[in-house]
């Protein structure tokens, strides 16, 4: 990484700064407004009234909180916080959301590193094929899949519980997690659980007690990567789960579908901002693992 | 791996996508080839004693309800649904195409077709976020490349929040924004000294606003990729190439490009899978009346207030389903060459 | 203990064979090598042994069991790999005591074996150390006491040597060959440096293609190469080998004319001397060409010339001859010396003993 700029250095020793830098900075810190700017905006929008954050007259309103004084004495208030969570009860959106996300990355972890065991070792046509149709069902939007289960799941009684729900995005994981945890599977020499089979282990042994513990980086950032997936979903929750079941995102979507009422949309953006949270936390301390994630999907898949 | 061990490891998740990916893929086939029940109609004459009788036509719940119940699928419909009107509207589409007009106007009416409609917002969003995003990663990774190490990890930090985020609230966060009483919104009538503008109202600028969401969203992913493949490229090239003579723009172009290019690969398969699934924007952003995407008229139709439209949205996943097999084909392709010769 | 038995073994992938109809006994005891270029099949075989590859045809019986479809874990080998395969999230020794605990051997004997295993490999000051903050030859012996650690039928070496640096390749060769010794369990041992094939092994089996070459103790296949790959694979420098036509005994070609060779063959053949036993002479002899390249050994010198195919021949002369590139060299080459191969098949030609160079 330093050769793309020593060169300079080198070349032209005690320079001034050169143009090329300075274009870099600039264009980097163009990019870090865009990235960041929003969600410090709507976080701090989300602690005024409707009629400051979305203000008809003046939009300085947002940062002065004009209404909000008026309107709660303080130029900050909870009143979309206490609307949502409390009185539009989000804490048992929040609740389910994380029964659902816990569920399914435990249930995707089993099942994916089991199989992308299998796959990695196993390196006949079928693995291959099984990792081709894998690859298409990656690809397919998941709203798709979810037309095919409103019908049966009626039918069978199970339509807006949350147990289905996450069987269906375990299931809906798979192809993903299969792949990156074959590549990971692959960056571990075949050599180690051949030691371990010579040495007395069955495969499941060789497994568990060899290959497991050598693997919990790959399976850590796996791990969070079905966590973002069960998280992030949209799909599959609007349309598999009954209004008391609704995990957060489907429940935002339905703050507004009320948002002619006055004040209903704050409680909407504290919803957002709330289930941003998690996410922020996500990334702080896991984001050397994301980007490992990432990158080794890039690499070797 | 002997098949018996292989079966053994890979079955519980062969189990789960086979029940809900593949056997859905059935019933979304079987769905698509039905359509719903109309109302059972019954004449019912109803007579008062002075007025005489009336013969009149109302819907007979029970039965319409005992019918359903009976064959929920519907009844059987073959291809009509793919062919109707709201699909591939085939008999729409020869009548536009005998028509004595212009190409222009051949288009807009094609346009006025509700697939036709998804398929083209749905493949310029795709074909356009994704080389956008590439391109804007690249030049982020190249730029942060170039940063004191201390100011990396915070810059990569912030970067990463628009691709984490859950998209239906970085759509929504944009459209706070975006939308005519949001800061962006304002900003955008002050620069256009247009009072009345509104994303809302125009479907450029929501077409605009859906493409930049997509490359808010797209672009970090490329940025992390290239950014950790930048960190790989060797020296020794880079050396060389500068004892060669080459200057910054050349080393870009002759060592680094060259070093990212099956990244990039990698990179567009995963955006054109993603972007092609486009959907939450079009909630968050409420656009439904200028922009849709294939995604977003299944998720129409099966949110429809008087009944769900089954078989149409399955007529659509089908459709859908095609296009993602055909988007992946060369890949699928490429893939199964470089096995076939790695096969022993 | 075990004596092995491979009965026309193959080994083959859709349109790929890897072995072809392999026989082998392997007596109790015996350090067999086996060598070859990589790609010529021996680690297949090792590792069909081993139970990590199966079988495609052919039997294997080890200790008058067969054992083509028992699990690697019931075949009672022990294995050590090419990049060791340690466990890298165990110490030294955990690693070592791996075996044991897998194979249910009570946990009071443990200490005891792997304390002992440990002390004949010198690794007893590394055992609470991890894989990662050990040297490679520290690895290495880590992987052999892990191997040494239980009595099994035999030991399975799978090239344990090539990814070690010269010097260290040189003394842990010397620690196998002492522990071979020590335990005298039967010794499957792969490689592609015919060196280590001449310094350890009882006998070496020279494989090419998937198909075994020669089979004998090391000194018979370097005196009489069955054929012209062997020849050409045995040996530093490798043996000359040189086309030519032989009539009434008389070899001769442009630059090489070699008579009293015996009068069994005649027409085209290839002939086969070893740089060392050819003397180089100032005037005379019976080969001459110009000099393509000379390099001082220290203890010798050896000349270079070009052969008809661009092939390099090398001659072998004393520490203090002298010559310039592009000087006609002459040299002689003793027709006891001298190996003759069919041209087309490559078969050695019988009748041509050279015992005298032995």
């Amino acid at each position: 990484m330093t050769t793309l700029h020593t060169d300079t250095a080198q070349s032209k020793p005690r320079q001034r700064i050169p143009l090329i830098s300075v274009v870099a900075v600039v264009f980097v810190a163009i990019w870090l407004v865009t990235a960041g700017f929003p969600f410090l905006w709507t976080a701090w929008g989300s602690f005024k009234v409707e009629a400051d954050f979305f203000s008809r007259i003046d939009w300085t309103f947002a940062l002065s909180g004009e209404n909000t004084t008026r309107q709660t004495g303080g130029p900050f208030t909870l009143g979309g916080y206490q609307g949502a969570w409390i009185d539009q009860a989000f804490w048992k959106a929040t609740l389910n959301t994380a029964i659902v996300t816990v569920f399914v990355t435990t249930l995707s972890l089993i099942l994916g590193t089991l199989g992308g065991y299998a796959l990695a070792r196993s390196g006949r046509r079928y693995a291959f094929w099984l990792l081709m149709v894998a690859l298409v069902f990656r690809a397919m939007p998941h709203i798709t899949l979810v037309s095919g289960y409103l019908m049966p799941f009626f039918e069978w009684n199970i339509w807006g519980t949350l147990p289905t729900t996450i069987i269906v995005l375990v299931a809906i994981n798979q192809p993903f997690t299969l792949w990156m945890l074959h590549s990971f599977f692959l960056s571990i020499p075949k050599d180690l659980d051949e030691s371990a089979m010579v040495d007395g282990c069955t495969r499941l042994q060789a497994f568990r007690l060899v290959i497991v513990p050598v693997m919990w980086p790959g399976i850590i950032t796996t791990g969070l990567f079905s966590f973002l997936l069960a998280y992030n979903d949209f799909a599959v929750g609007a349309m598999l789960l009954s209004q008391e079941n609704q995990t957060m995102i489907p429940k935002i979507t339905s703050f507004m579908g009320s948002i002619e009422q006055e004040g209903n949309i704050m409680f909407a953006v504290s919803a957002v901002v709330s289930a941003t949270v998690p996410l922020f936390l996500l990334v702080m301390f896991f984001q050397r693992q994301i980007v490992g994630g990432l990158t080794a999907g890039a690499v070797k898949g | 791996m002997p098949h018996r061990t292989f079966l053994f490891f890979i079955l519980p998740s062969a189990v789960a996508m086979f029940l809900f990916i593949a056997l859905p893929i059935g019933s979304v086939i079987l769905q698509s080839l039905h359509v719903e029940h109309g109302q059972v109609l019954v004449e019912v004459e109803s007579c008062t004693p002075f007025g005489g009788c009336k013969t009149q036509t109302r819907v007979d719940a029970e039965a319409t309800a005992a019918l359903r119940a009976e064959a929920p699928l519907g009844r059987w419909n073959g291809l009509g649904t793919y062919m109707n009107r709201a699909h591939l509207a085939t008999a729409e589409l020869g009548e536009i195409f005998r028509s004595d007009t212009t190409l222009r106007e051949k288009f807009a009416q094609v346009y006025q077709l509700r697939f036709y409609r998804a398929l083209f917002f749905t493949l310029i969003y795709t074909f356009v976020v994704t080389p956008a995003g590439i391109i804007v990663g690249f030049w982020i990774a190249l730029a942060v490349n170039r940063l004191p190490q201390m100011l990396k990890g915070p810059v990569i930090f912030v970067s990463l929040l628009p691709m984490i985020i859950t998209p239906l609230i970085g759509s929504l966060v944009l459209y706070w924004m975006l939308n005519s009483r949001g800061i962006l919104g304002k900003a955008l009538q002050w620069l256009s000294g247009n009072p009345d503008l509104s994303i809302a109202a125009s479907g450029p600028l929501m077409w605009v606003s859906l493409i930049l969401y997509g490359i808010w969203i797209a672009a970090p992913f490329s940025f992390v990729v290239f950014y950790a493949g930048l960190q790989t490229v060797p020296d020794d090239t880079l050396e060389s190439a500068m004892i060669d003579g080459a200057n910054r723009w050349e080393r870009v172009r002759y060592v680094v490009i060259p070093h990212l290019m099956p990244l990039a690969t990698f990179v567009s398969l995963v955006q054109v899978m993603d972007n092609f699934r486009v959907l939450e924007p079009i909630v968050g952003f409420n656009a439904e009346a200028h922009a849709m995407s294939l995604s977003s008229i299944i998720y129409t139709d099966l949110q429809a207030e008087n009944g769900q439209l089954f078989g149409s949205a399955a007529a659509t996943s089908m459709l859908t389903i095609g296009f993602v097999v055909i988007l992946l084909s060369p890949v699928l392709v490429r893939t199964w060459r470089e096995f076939g010769k790695r096969a022993h | 203990m075990a004596e092995i038995h491979l009965k026309n073994v193959s080994r083959r992938w859709h349109n790929f064979t890897a072995v072809d109809d392999l026989t082998l006994q392997i007596p109790d005891r015996e350090f067999l090598v086996l060598l070859g270029p990589s790609g010529c099949g021996k680690s297949t075989t090792m590792r069909m042994i081993a139970g990590l590859e199966d079988v495609s045809s052919g039997e294997i019986w080890m200790g008058g069991k067969l054992m083509n479809h028992l699990e690697p874990k019931d075949r009672d080998v022990s294995m050590v790999f090419q990049s060791y395969g340690l466990y890298p999230n165990m110490t030294v020794y955990e690693n070592i005591r791996f075996p044991l605990k897998i194979r249910g051997i009570p946990a009071s004997e443990h200490k005891q074996r792997v304390m002992k295993a440990a002390e004949m490999v010198e690794l007893t000051p590394f055992l609470d150390r991890r894989p990662a903050a050990l040297s490679g030859g520290q690895r290495q012996r880590v992987a052999l006491a892990r191997a040494i650690v239980r009595e099994p039928n035999c030991f399975l070496m799978d090239e344990p040597l090539s990814n070690l640096d010269a010097k260290l390749r040189v003394s842990t060769r010397a620690q196998i060959a002492n522990l071979h010794h020590a335990l005298k369990t039967t010794t499957i041992y792969v490689t592609h440096d015919q060196v280590e094939a001449m310094t350890l092994a009882d006998r070496v089996v020279v494989m090419k293609g998937g198909i075994a070459q020669q089979v004998g103790k090391p000194m018979e296949i370097y005196d009489r190469p069955a054929n012209t790959f062997v020849a050409s694979f045995i040996g530093s420098p490798a043996m000359n080998l040189i086309d030519g036509d032989i009539a009434d005994g008389t070899f001769s070609n442009p630059y090489l004319t070699v008579s009293g060779l015996p009068h069994a063959a005649r027409g085209p053949v290839t002939l086969g001397f070893r740089a060392e036993d050819v003397s180089v002479v100032s005037e005379g002899g019976n080969l001459s060409a110009p000099v393509y390249s000379v390099e001082n050994l220290g203890d010798s010198t050896m000349f270079a010339i070009k052969g008809a195919h661009d092939d390099l021949i090398s001659l072998k002369a004393d520490k203090t001859a002298r010559m310039a590139i592009g000087e006609t060299v002459h040299a002689h080459v003793p027709a006891a010396a001298c190996h003759v191969f069919d041209r087309e098949s490559g078969l050695r030609i019988d009748g041509f003993d050279n015992q005298a160079v032995a």
